[in-house]
């Protein structure tokens, strides 16, 4: 293995490790992604809502509560992602940022970071995907595993970005909790009378509440959707890239002398 | 490491107002001031996480830094630890750290996560880390918080070896403790480094 790769594969082991060990991260997806989503099921009415597929201009009649039960499964993905990368983010800045200063590269750090968290969206979304079935039986799994794992991967980002600004722990999860919420409300039709609005496109889970919706309820593949979430991801990816190399920049780099011109204004 | 007028403040509070130092090899140096003295800014400036307002730090050769609080991964193991930093510092192999960590009191918790070790143990882990590449020049900072008496012992014998191998150490605490320990003892206060400990500590 050469010495760029060794350094990003033992980060990446290290952070999966570390994913591996939140219980509280582990206890939500056992427990709240299935509780979430077959509650949203179980609590909204049959009653058909349309909603309409912008790829393809085409109107769908789901019931309500199948609707729901999608959005409250990309709900449940996008908090625990979320969350995730929000722990691992703030809770090791000062031990991220020790091992730059030791001579770890940040980038091999933050792609770390990223690679861990699309293995851990990965088997997160595959995760929703089948709880999903117990609610409904959604026509294109494996586009609905997608729209999941895009989605994730989001707000994952964004957990980085918010882990790496905000100070207290409570801010960051009230963060990530009412984005989600306010996301995902204000697109589904059930709620909101305002789902069609053209302001919803701006939403971070647009592009993943479209591709669900047409994985759930058609044979349409809105890759255009599917795209514009993973530019969602590529934005609050470069964004929090650039305040995670803020926190942990260190002023020389390890075995380096310093110079006079390094501190000297 | 020569440091040269080092100012710095915080805002309109003014923490350091020129500090010179000059730290040779083969030497356990001490600085020493009460709480708010500005040590640990110095320290950062001098670990190189802080920029200074104005003036100038010269290292050469390898450098370590111990922060003051134990910066470690807890879901991580002390074996871990050492592997994670192996690769930051480019070591091919963990033998010197192993030799620390015996001299230490550490070698017995190798398997254990770093949020299930005590505090003194902790700091044998945040010291371990700051010591593993052999630095030349070693910076310090209230690096015995949580040791016991026998630690406390092994860290001064570990630091006097260091010494003779021609490693330059500086130690900053808040407390003139073991004076006859050190080769050159500096006090912070009002922003400037005096030589000797001021009467008060």
């Amino acid at each position: 293995m050469t010495g760029h790769l060794a350094l990003l594969v033992t980060a990446t082991r290290y952070a999966l490790i570390e994913h591996a060990r939140n219980r509280f991260a582990l206890a939500l997806v056992a427990v709240f992604l299935p509780l979430w989503t077959s509650l949203t099921y179980l609590a909204m009415p049959e009653t058909p809502s349309p909603v309409r597929l912008r790829a393809t201009g085409q109107w769908l009649t789901p019931a309500g509560n199948e609707l729901t039960a999608i959005s409250g499964a990309l709900n449940a993905v996008t908090l625990i992602a979320g969350f995730m990368m929000f722990a691992a983010t703030f809770e090791r800045s000062c031990f991220d940022r020790r091992l730059a200063l030791a001579g770890y590269p940040w980038p091999h750090l933050v792609l770390a970071k990223v690679a861990a968290l699309a293995l851990a969206a990965a088997a997160v979304s595959a995760y929703a995907t089948a709880v999903t079935f117990l609610t409904l039986s959604p026509r294109q799994p494996l586009v609905l595993f997608a729209a999941l794992f895009c989605a994730a991967l989001t707000y994952g980002a964004l957990g980085v970005g918010f882990g790496s600004v905000l100070t207290r722990e409570v801010e960051g999860m009230f963060a990530i909790v009412m984005t989600s919420i306010i996301d995902l409300a204000l697109q589904n039709p059930v709620m909101s009378s305002e789902a069609d609005s053209p302001l919803v496109r701006w939403l971070p889970s647009y592009g993943a509440m479209q591709t669900g919706t047409a994985a759930g309820f058609s044979t349409a593949v809105p890759l255009q959707d599917l795209g514009v979430q993973l530019t969602w991801f590529a934005g609050a990816t470069l964004a929090s890239l650039l305040v995670f190399r803020h926190r942990v920049r260190t002023r020389v780099g390890p075995g380096e002398p310093w110079t006079a011109a390094e501190f000297v204004r | 490491m020569e440091v040269r007028d080092v100012r710095h403040s915080y805002r309109r509070r003014t923490v350091l107002r020129g500090v010179d130092l000059h730290l040779r090899p083969g030497v356990v140096a001490g600085i020493v001031g009460e709480n708010g003295a500005g040590k640990t800014t110095l320290m950062k400036i001098l670990a190189g996480e802080l920029r200074p307002g104005h003036g100038t730090v010269h290292h050469r050769g390898r450098f370590g830094y111990c922060p003051q609080r134990a910066v470690l991964n807890d879901a991580l193991t002390v074996r871990q630890h050492l592997h994670f930093f192996r690769a930051a510092f480019r070591l091919t192999h963990v033998r010197h750290a192993e030799g620390i960590m015996s001299a230490l009191g550490l070698a017995s918790h190798v398997d254990e996560r770093a949020g299930e070790l005590s505090g003194g143990t902790r700091q044998k882990l945040n010291l371990t880390l700051a010591l593993m590449h052999d630095p030349q020049v070693l910076l310090l900072d209230e690096p015995y918080q949580g040791f016991d008496w026998d630690t406390y012992r092994r860290f001064w014998e570990l630091a006097a070896r260091l010494r003779d191998a021609g490693r330059s150490i500086l130690v900053v605490s808040h407390l003139a403790y073991d004076t006859e320990r050190l080769d050159e003892l500096w006090t912070l206060s009002g922003g400037l480094l005096r030589p000797g400990a001021v009467d008060a500590q």
